[in-house]
């Protein structure tokens, strides 16, 4: 498993505030990495820093093993996608596509073949003379793509490529972007503030807070067993509960369940969490029914608890509950993900 | 303007004010007769003949466009740089030279002209179109640096990040891609220089000499002396110009585009 670009004791303070502290990452190659996280947890500055438009405080990057720290972003072979697109408005798309080779001095007509390859690549060969502004966002920001792999870059940079598009085109683009990169076998980093997208695209998955890495992994085992309480609450963790001995439990709302005191859905678990709980809100939400609960944890905590459930999957007695109802709130072992802290 | 009687009634009126005084200009010049009076007594193109024959106007226009075209030309030189080095730049004190080249606007253009006078014309010996021409590419600096800063704000940074991306050198991202971005905001700026020299009076004032003198100073004295038609004629000529101008303006790049992306 080779690199193909690596940060070492990477900080970036702009005066007080700083943006990224001493980053420590690895980006396989052949691989897509995610960096995931909210406004403002460095993962732009940390994709600006690899791709040269900002130089860090201190640290080293290497590309390819060779030290890029210093290097000017013209010198370094990178393909990058702004979220504004920044296609240049004033040359075609064919021309967009055709910059970078014409700077590689490219002959013409070899130039014309690639950029048709690579326009045909996300579907927009028939687009070639046309000017951006001409077409629409989801086109512009394929054209974005094209213009950024023709160069055939050492890595491809995402800058949260799909933000500007509407919901059933991000969705659509999330497999677009995975198809494209199984075909040219580029090393990916994507830039993301959106769990889900970065759960469906990633190989890698970098949780970052304060300019700091929270956890790194595979989606699955990341999604499955967060390493903290921030990364648990960034993906989706809602239910979270101190116990006697100073550790912290958390179950997702969907596997939470709402049982009555009497008799209990699916059997009261042995060894998982039976909880008594009293209900302050149960309200309908289309897909899923939604039931909140206060209890007490172990460490004497008063605390909320969410439940969500498939209102298919619903019984009777799970949709009668009434707000001031006492109810035990369940969930499997399992299901239930112990956090360091 | 249905439904927005007051916004609509002020706008006519804004034009009338605008347009009436120059149509009265205008019909003069075509009189036949032999005085500056409205209504025009007969009809005929006799004063623009006269106008176009006057030497001292036809020089002076020469005068005028040179210091225009000249000027504009220093001007957007000089501007184009300070903008991109004010707005792109990691200069210290940013807003302190954007102040600096804004201040002409604020400052006395007869103090400019005095200045000039005393240190170019008298201290070096230079002729007066020297003089003025380093005086109207100050005044002109403000138009230069604000327009195209305009311009370059609208501009999306990342449209040049993204050329440095793909390997062009800043010399070469600047000529391939921001100059382009840009070119509607440098073509608005040298066509607002060229006007505002083309009919500046107080640096010319003081600073003309017998062999160099601007159309409007020209005018200027020519009225003082006699009040004839010939002046509304010549008058009615550099509107015709103008008119031109903004027709190739708006043919060419669009008013829309030129004064900011207002209507797009």
């Amino acid at each position: 498993m080779t690199n193909a670009a690596e940060f070492s004791g990477v900080t970036q303070s702009y005066g007080e505030t700083i943006a990224v502290d001493n980053l420590n990452l690895q980006i396989e190659e052949g691989k897509l990495t995610t960096l995931l996280g909210p406004s403002g947890c460095g993962k732009t500055t940390t994709l600006r820093m690899l791709a040269g438009y900002i130089t860090p405080s201190a640290g080293t990057i290497t590309i390819n093993g060779v030290d890029a720290t210093r290097l000017p972003p013209e010198k370094r072979n990178l393909g990058m996608v702004f979220q504004s697109y920044a296609l240049f408005p004033h040359l075609t798309v064919a021309d967009n596509v055709g910059f970078g080779l014409k700077l590689r001095k490219v002959p013409a007509a070899k130039r014309r073949e690639l950029v048709l390859h690579n326009l045909d690549l996300v579907g927009l060969a028939h687009l070639a003379d046309r000017k951006p502004k001409a077409l629409s966002g989801g086109q512009q920001q394929r054209v974005a793509l094209a213009r950024a792999i023709a160069i055939s870059p050492s890595l491809l940079l995402l800058d949260e490529p799909l933000s500007n598009l509407d919901a059933r085109l991000r969705v659509q683009m999330r497999s677009e972007i995975r198809r494209i990169q199984a075909e040219t076998g580029l090393t990916v980093v994507l830039v993301t503030h959106d769990q889900e997208e970065a759960l469906e695209m990633s190989d890698v998955m970098v949780v970052m807070r304060a300019g700091k890495v929270m956890q790194t992994g595979a989606p699955a085992t990341v999604f499955t067993a967060p390493a903290n309480r921030f990364v648990a609450d960034f993906l989706g963790y809602e239910n979270f509960l101190a116990t006697a001995d100073g550790s912290l439990l958390t179950v997702r709302p969907e596997h939470l369940r709402v049982g009555t005191a009497g008799g209990t859905t699916g059997g009261a678990p042995a060894t998982g969490l039976n909880l008594p709980a009293v209900v302050t809100d149960s309200v309908y939400r289309g897909v899923d029914h939604i039931v909140t609960m206060t209890a007490t944890d172990a460490a004497g905590q008063q605390t909320t608890l969410v439940s969500t459930t498939r209102r298919d999957t619903l019984s009777s007695d799970q949709s009668g509950v009434r707000p001031g109802d006492r109810v035990l709130a369940q969930a499997r072992d399992h299901e239930i993900v112990r956090l360091a802290a | 303007m249905r439904g927005r009687p007051v916004l609509g009634t002020l706008a006519v009126l804004g034009y009338i004010i605008m347009i009436v005084p120059i149509l009265f200009v205008v019909s003069t010049a075509f009189t036949a007769g032999d005085a500056l009076t409205f209504p025009p007594q007969g009809l005929s193109l006799r004063w623009f003949g006269e106008a176009l024959a006057y030497q001292p106007f036809i020089s002076a226009l020469v005068s005028s466009l040179q210091l225009a075209v000249v000027s504009t030309a220093l001007a957007l030189l000089l501007g184009v740089p300070v903008t991109l080095a004010i707005q792109r730049g990691k200069i210290p004190g940013k807003s302190l030279v954007e102040g600096l080249f804004l201040s002409p606007l604020v400052v006395p253009e007869l103090v400019v002209g005095l200045a000039l006078y005393q240190q170019i014309m008298i201290g070096l010996h230079q002729t007066s179109f020297v003089a003025l021409l380093v005086g109207h590419t100050v005044l002109l600096l403000p138009y230069a640096v604000r327009v195209t800063g305009a311009s370059l704000a609208l501009a999306d940074p990342a449209v040049e990040e993204a050329a440095r991306g793909l390997g062009a050198s800043p010399l070469r991202t600047f000529f391939s891609v921001t100059l382009p971005l840009l070119r509607p905001g440098i073509f608005s700026a040298g066509l607002l220089s060229f006007v505002t020299s083309f009919n500046n009076v107080p640096l010319s004032l003081l600073l003309q000499s017998r062999q160099f003198r601007t159309l409007p100073v020209t005018m200027l004295d020519y009225v003082q002396q006699s009040y004839d038609p010939m002046i509304a004629a010549m008058s009615t000529l550099i509107l015709a110009g103008t008119v031109v101008i903004a027709i190739v303006a708006e043919k060419t790049v669009g008013f829309a585009k030129i004064f900011g992306g207002i209507n797009k």
